[in-house]
């Protein structure tokens, strides 16, 4: 594993270099919680979440909002982008190993978001009042599992995009449905009822879920949804395997 | 003398082309020995099946005695690379570079910041990559094939895009890591880089190597003529006696500029001017036009190295 740590801290720098990222990873996920705690009161109606003020209610989806940003940005958009400028290729002419690379990607990505995350805690802590009712340690492993999917999800989508433009068109094709679909503010039951299942399948829905039901301190009698992303991880993992390529 | 890199009747193809085709070549310890030839010829698929990055469909390579298909790992500690398409991470600084990739190998120079000197990278340490300029980033890549101290470097047309000043730059830096005992290969389609820098150049031409010797060789070889060129007024009556002069074996005559062709420029030369000191005739613009390697290559393939 030499040159992990090297690596990792040196992509973890590039990012905060990255406008894009720290936009998209950093700012917009807490503009968006402050923004819609400030403008509304309390959640649409619907949801069937009470009992908590309204950026309590928001922060689940803050934290999926920093999940999808910071690895839909990080992941696609850096390895389409070092695969095109054949980044990738100088690397592999070095003696450093595959898995080290990849984990040392991941290492970074997964700093980057729980930096995110912890931007929201703060800001949501210190003008909000927000609370968590239930379990610190579900919490976390709940966020760190999401971490895990959409690392899968982010490196799939790179080893199929043909390009850096292609990448940034199927990100963003994605982006916005996912933010709409998986209860980030808008409750799946008043959705047209043939777009439901759809939405409970999508990655985002289970994190976002599970965590409103931590905040809400609710019984976790729905963990079948973990099994969503297991789903995800196995697939997004063997298309990975199955269609990277280093240039 | 130690075998450095070794290959026999090496093939790849990429579906009807035959990238490299049959190529067979040895080189020596210490040796800058160059592949030239022109785009598409297979030059970068050779050098990369060399490096460990693409895999051969036949014959065997071998490289520091390392199988680069089976001891890609190994292999990889040991050569210092320069791609045809150099680039890292385009944000990352050029100090910040080295040092990340002097840490990936198990012996790295002691002091890889000290390359910054060695390049005249200095003031552009704290640059981002991206910023710098063609002839700067290839000082990157040449100091990045540096970090490990390798024995052997490969380097893809190290000084294509550069201007003229650049690329004499870059040729003095080759014949520095020269000096210093390590071993060269390197492709270009320059012919007077080839000539200015190898030991021995191979001419490669549709994955074929056509040629392989050293560059002096191969002008001798060719036995093409020098030629002496000046212009000269009223020389149509000398034109028959220029012909007697040392080593001239033709004169032409286009305007008022006359060809002598001579298989020793230098007799010739000398003869001409105390010929035309007798005479009494006013020579101008006397040129000379020596045989060069485009011209090798000219000979060997019927067209022009680059169009
Ligand atoms: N990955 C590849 N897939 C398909 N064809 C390839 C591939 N790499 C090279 N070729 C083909 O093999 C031949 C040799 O290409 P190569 O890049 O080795 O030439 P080159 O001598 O390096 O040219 P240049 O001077 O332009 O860099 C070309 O016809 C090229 O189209
Ligand atoms: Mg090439």
């Amino acid at each position: 594993m030499r040159g992990l740590w090297p690596l990792a801290w040196s992509e973890f720098r590039l990012n905060l270099r990255d406008p894009m990222m720290v936009f998209w990873s950093l700012a917009f996920p807490a503009l968006w919680l402050v923004f819609n705690a400030v403008i509304f009161s309390e959640p649409i109606p619907g949801s069937g979440y009470e009992g908590l003020n309204h950026a309590s209610f928001l922060l689940p989806g803050g934290i999926s909002l920093v999940i999808l940003c910071a690895s839909f940005i990080g992941v696609p958009i850096t390895l389409t982008n070092y695969r095109e400028k054949a980044v990738l290729k100088r690397l592999r002419v070095t003696p450093v190993k595959t898995a080290t690379l990849a984990l040392s990607f991941s290492i970074s990505n997964v700093v980057f978001t729980v930096v995110g995350i912890l931007v929201l805690l703060i800001i949501g802590r210190i003008f909000f009042d927000i609370q968590v009712l239930g379990s610190w340690v579900a919490f976390i492993g709940v966020i760190f599992l999401g971490m895990v999917t959409f690392l899968a999800i982010g490196s799939a989508i790179g080893s199929i995009a043909p390009s850096f433009r292609a990448a940034n068109i199927i990100i963003w094709t994605i982006f916005t449905p996912m933010i709409m679909l998986s209860e980030l503010f808008l409750p799946i039951a008043i959705l047209p009822a043939w777009i439901q299942p759809i939405a409970r399948a999508f990655p985002l829905t289970p994190i976002n879920t599970i965590l409103r039901d931590i905040v809400y301190g609710v019984p976790l009698d729905d963990l079948w949804r973990l099994g969503v992303l297991a789903g995800w991880i196995v697939i997004a993992g063997i298309i990975t395997v199955r269609f990277f390529r280093w240039e | 003398m130690t075998v450095i890199v070794e290959c026999e009747h090496v093939v790849k193809r990429y579906g009807d082309v035959i990238a490299v085709n049959d190529v067979s070549l040895s080189i020596e310890e210490g040796e800058v020995f160059g592949l030239v030839g022109p785009n598409g010829a297979g030059k970068t698929t050779l050098i990369e099946m060399i490096e460990s990055l693409r895999i051969p469909d036949n014959g065997s390579i071998g490289v520091l005695g390392l199988n680069p298909v089976k001891e890609a790992d190994e292999l990889r500690e040991k050569i210092g690379v320069q791609l045809q398409t150099t680039s890292i991470q385009p944000n990352i600084k050029v100090k910040e570079g080295i040092k990340l990739f002097a840490g990936l190998y198990r012996q790295p120079l002691a002091n890889p910041e000290e390359l910054l000197k060695t390049l005249s990278l200095e003031d552009k340490a704290d640059s981002r990559f991206r910023k710098l300029s063609g002839g700067q980033k290839q000082r990157v890549a040449i100091a990045l094939a540096l970090v490990n101290d390798p024995a052997v470097l490969f380097f893809d047309e190290l000084t294509t895009g550069l201007d003229p000043r650049a690329r004499k730059n870059t040729w003095e830096l080759v014949k520095d890591i020269k000096r210093q005992g390590k071993t060269i290969f390197l492709t270009t389609h320059y012919m007077e880089e080839a000539e200015e820098l190898c030991d021995r150049v191979a001419v490669i031409d549709f994955g074929k190597i056509i040629a392989l010797d050293t560059p002096e060789n191969l002008i001798r070889d060719l036995g093409a003529e020098s030629k002496v060129l000046f212009r000269v007024e009223g020389g149509d009556e000398a034109a028959a006696e220029f012909e007697g002069l040392a080593a001239v074996s033709r004169v032409e005559k286009i305007q008022d500029e006359v060809i002598l062709y001579t298989t020793d420029g230098s007799a010739t030369l000398q003869e001409l001017v105390r010929f035309a000191d007798k005479q009494g005739l006013r020579l101008g613009d006397i040129r000379t036009e020596f045989p060069d390697l485009d011209d090798v290559f000219l000979t060997l393939t019927g067209r022009e190295l680059r169009e």
